[in-house]
């Protein structure tokens, strides 16, 4: 076992348990603190599978951005840091069927998958060659992408100017 | 380096523990000492006084005093605290503030991490900082502390924006998020920094060097927010918030988040001399090259780093001790009607300047 | 739009005009003094902790009856008439052994109106202004110059001659009694005669 292993198991170790904990926890804004280490595991795995940049856009996008704004929101809403999360179990029959159907769908994913066990040729800098197949291969969903995101920037502006008025 | 370490113990696992560590207590503890007695000693002189003047010769012991009386004081937790995440987030919020450091080129020799994206690598993990500060501010369950963390929260995300515009005008004209790379383009003279314009001669450096001065200053000034520092101080305003969101904090605990305030200062100070001012690149030639002494170049390196550093510390701290706090609605003025609008013009004149 | 530029260059203008400000004095010299070590002079006339030079003290308790704190205690003595106390710097004859002469700085409100009174100028407020200690009691300060031990034997002379003299008194009031007696007897007879003098007259 190589120092990576044990990395690995760390970091896989923090995202699973931190999960189960978001998951469990009675206290929404510590579920949502825990999702913090859950993110921050996940970004862990991709460094150690070489995607350096998708690793730090995972840190500043879910935990330097949406994280925040999930903390902003639950602890601004003063009722819901005190309400009592519901973790019982309700609706068994719905629910399995649902998570077994998504489970079955992960699993015979996971399973025809051709899984590279040969060591590949790791590439030593990801960014130059996402770059360039994100303004050739994808510039349209790219492209679509940033006017979502441009059109949502305008409307949550729009609804918060017409409530000061 | 770690062939240097590798070398000495023989070990993989410890030469990067000890890579690791080293920045910590060969840097940021020292550079904490000497920051906090030259923070007391320049607002001391601003003010027309003598500052610590008692313990050692002109109080030169004073922080270290302190640290000791840091050290033995009872860690107090409050009975109504979130004693978990109470806890656990000075050393968040101070994890956050170190990793930082990781990616920062400290000499030609020494980088911790000379990762491909390092600048983006810094950027993302000082959101760790910002997710701490929350944690601190909730888990102490005090609405001072609360307002505290959520005023930073807020400033730190909005000024995050100037910052990071400022940044990509910076990749755009170099072409790499390295680091490393960014402060090799900016060897050899004074001349060839970014805020003149970087390396090369032609019409390009002369358009250039306005707009790169007006992207120093911008970036300067949301750096300053970044880290907390007056005039942007909003989050621990003492005549306000008693101390933000380490109100309940005391003895270690405390001295993390004053470790991490510090580390942070060195932090973007470095970050804006890798930048615009050419890292750890000596302004004129290097002793070593004319000696023709190999190993001093690196001793060197460290030097005009930590210098330049230091000196953009020295200016935060002249700053804090001449400009009042601004308020909550001036804050997010500056920063989203002048800072933001006036680094998008930058970007796109800078990017229409490079494609020239 | 000329306003937005207009403050952009006020805003930079204006902090580097305080920059400048905050420049300068850095090197303006300090104002503070360091205090154990370096001392401010003093006024000529401060009032600080009080004084009493008792080579000159008459005892004389005007300066307690003065302070309006009550904060002076004196207990004297008279001296025994063939005790020579001395005289004090100005030429008054000492007449009483000052067996206690208490001043409580604690409860002294530097008021100064002790020292006009004193009629030989033995009291005296000083520039001594460090005088902290860690029990109030400390801070009664004693300048009664006899020991205990003297001013006992001081009161018990004076007793004893009291005494004496008390016993003297009682004696002389005895004797003259008894002559008043005698006299009156005498003055019986003498006016009897007297009578038998008008009489035979």
């Amino acid at each position: 076992m190589s120092i990576y292993d044990v990395i690995f198991y760390l970091f896989a170790i923090l995202t699973i348990g931190s999960g189960y904990l978001v998951v469990t926890s009675k206290n929404i804004v510590h579920s949502a603190f825990y999702l913090l280490f859950t993110l921050f595991g996940v970004a862990g795995l991709y460094v150690l599978l070489a995607a350096d940049f998708i690793a730090i856009v995972q840190l500043m996008v879910y935990v330097g951005g949406i994280l925040i704004l999930l903390l902003f929101g639950v602890m601004l809403t003063n009722k819901v840091t005190d309400v009592k999360i519901r973790t019982g179990t309700i609706h068994i029959i719905p629910a399995v069927i649902g998570t077994g159907l998504l489970m079955g769908v992960i699993v015979s994913m996971m399973l025809r998958t051709n899984w590279k066990s040969e060591p590949g040729e790791l590439p030593f800098t990801t960014t130059y060659g996402l770059g360039r197949i994100l303004l050739t291969d994808y510039v349209l969903v790219f492209e679509l992408l940033a006017m979502l995101l441009l059109i949502a920037l305008i409307g949550a502006a729009s609804i918060a100017r017409r409530d000061n008025e | 380096m770690y062939e240097l370490l590798k070398d000495i113990f023989g070990n993989d696992i410890i030469a990067y523990i000890i890579g690791a560590a080293l920045p910590l207590f060969v840097f940021i503890l020292p550079f904490a000492l000497f920051a906090v007695y030259l923070e007391r000693k320049i607002s001391a002189f601003m003010q027309d006084r003598l500052g610590p003047m008692r313990t050692g010769p002109y109080g030169l012991l004073q922080t270290i005093a302190d640290i000791l009386k840091l050290i033995q004081k009872e860690d107090i937790t409050a009975s109504e605290t979130d004693k978990k995440f109470f806890n656990l987030a000075p050393y968040l919020v101070f994890a956050g503030s170190y990793a930082a450091f990781a990616a920062i080129p400290f000499s030609g020799m020494y980088i911790g991490s000379n990762v491909d994206v390092g600048i983006f690598f810094i950027v993302a993990i000082s959101s760790l900082v910002v997710a701490g500060l929350l944690m601190a501010g909730w888990a102490s369950n005090n609405k001072y502390s609360l307002l505290g963390a959520m005023r930073s929260a807020a400033q730190i995300i909005s000024y995050e924006i100037p910052t990071v515009l400022i940044i990509l005008t910076i990749v755009m004209v170099t072409g790499t998020l390295s680091l490393e790379k960014i402060s090799q383009m900016q060897t050899a003279y004074f001349w060839n920094w970014m805020i003149f314009g970087g390396a090369g001669w032609g019409l390009t450096k002369f358009l250039l060097f306005p707009f790169m001065v007006v992207a120093f200053i911008i970036f300067y000034i949301s750096s300053l927010a970044e880290v907390n520092r007056t005039p942007f101080d909003i989050p621990e305003a003492e005549s306000e918030l008693v101390a933000g969101y380490h109100t309940e904090y005391s003895g270690m605990k405390f001295a993390m988040f004053f470790l991490s305030e510090y580390a942070n200062m060195f932090a973007v100070s470095a970050i804006a001399v890798t930048l615009f001012l050419g890292g750890y690149q000596s302004p004129f030639g290097y002793l070593g090259n004319t000696l023709g002494i190999s190993w001093l170049i690196p001793i060197e390196q460290l030097f005009w780093f930590t210098s330049k550093g230091i000196f953009f510390v020295t200016i935060q701290m002249w700053l804090r001790w001449t400009l009042p706090r601004l308020r909550v609605d001036q804050l997010m003025a500056v920063c989203w009607k002048y800072l933001i609008p006036y680094a998008f013009v930058n970007l796109i004149i800078v990017g229409i300047i490079t494609l020239l | 739009m000329k306003q937005y530029f207009k403050n952009t260059w006020e805003g930079l203008y204006t902090v580097f005009v305080g920059m400048i400000i905050t420049f300068k004095h850095l090197f303006v010299p300090s104002v503070t003094i360091q205090y154990p070590s370096v001392k401010v002079p003093l006024p000529e006339r401060v009032r600080n902790r009080l004084y009493v030079n008792m080579d000159d003290c008459i005892g004389c308790d005007q300066c307690a009856r003065a302070c309006p704190v009550n904060c002076i205690t004196i207990e004297t003595v008279k001296s025994l008439p063939e005790e020579d106390l001395g005289k004090t710097s100005n030429g008054k004859k000492k007449a009483l052994w000052v067996t206690k002469f208490d001043i409580d700085i604690a409860k002294c409100c530097y008021c100064q109106l002790c020292v006009f009174p004193c009629p030989t100028e033995c009291i005296y407020m000083t520039d001594v202004y460090e005088f902290a200690e860690f029990e109030r009691n400390n801070l009664i300060f004693n300048f009664a110059t006899l020991t205990a031990d003297e001013a006992e034997e001081k009161i018990i002379n004076y007793e004893k001659m009291m005494a004496e003299k008390e016993a003297q008194k009682a004696a002389a009031a005895k004797a003259k009694a008894e002559a008043a007696a005698k006299t009156k007897k005498e003055d019986n007879s003498t006016e009897k005669n007297n009578g038998k003098e008008k009489d035979s007259e």
